[in-house]
């Protein structure tokens, strides 16, 4: 996938050799709302069940989702020097991903403000629900409902049909797939990681 | 087309280190786990 997102074709002409962006630009937003979703999932589960181990899950998703959300910010401003002609413009775009990091900022900054366990755990875990609220809104409507420089009909266009050739297609979903591979294998790790942290302190006291 | 290959193989260089940073890991997570 990697050989063939720089070997092929540009996936859109207009846009040039820039718009190679696009096969890693596209999944990091997407792992960015997916890595959202699951911490707000975890969340939930943390205030059915009460257990700490869920407050693990939701905080490492939510870390990653702000890895990805990250990257994304930095392809997009690559690209956007590029083609506008600078890193930053307060697209709408620009500025609603801005704003969902600042959101994702907020909720580490209250984690790190609580010093007990459970009460940390239940308050960001309501915070995580809410912050997911507003995701859809600022990753979908935003963009779509104010004018926006940021190409919009790269994958779906306005009758969500899919606008990708066979072989960007292709090329593309085995990116998204290959991101999302690499997604869930972190996630994997960071949760078994902090199980076995958590384990040597437990043994300790 | 010469930069496209500069950058392709930076991006390799980047996935293929983390692969294997990341199976370095994996495999200490594992050991870790049947020791404790």
């Amino acid at each position: 996938m990697i050989v063939a997102s720089f070997a092929t074709p540009a996936p859109q002409k207009m846009i040039g050799e820039a718009s190679r962006i696009f096969y890693y630009h596209i999944p990091q937003a997407w792992l960015c709302v997916i890595a959202f979703a699951m911490s707000m999932i975890f969340s939930i589960q943390f205030l059915r069940r009460r257990q700490i181990a869920d407050d693990d899950r939701a905080v490492t998703a939510a870390s990653l989702g702000f890895i990805f959300c990250f990257l994304a910010t930095v392809t997009g401003a690559t690209f956007a020097k590029i083609t506008w002609g600078s890193f930053w413009n307060w697209d709408p775009r620009e500025t609603s991903i801005f704003v969902l990091l600042l959101i994702y900022a907020a909720y580490f900054a209250l984690r790190n403000a609580i010093d007990e366990e459970q009460k940390r755990a239940a308050l960001s875990a309501v915070y995580s629900i809410f912050a997911f609220v507003t995701v859809p809104f600022l990753i979908f409507v935003v963009p779509r409902i104010v004018p926006s420089l940021h190409p919009a009909d790269s994958v779906v266009d306005e009758n969500m049909r899919f606008t990708m050739g066979p072989l960007v297609g292709t090329i593309f979903g085995s990116s998204l797939a290959l991101f999302t591979g690499l997604f869930l294998w972190i996630l994997n790790l960071a949760v078994r990681i902090k199980r076995i942290e958590r384990a040597r302190l437990e043994k300790e006291f | 087309m010469d930069g496209n290959y500069v950058a392709l193989a930076v991006t390799l260089l980047i996935w293929v280190g983390l692969f294997f940073f990341l199976m370095r890991l994996d495999k200490r997570v594992k050991e870790l786990e049947k020791r404790s």
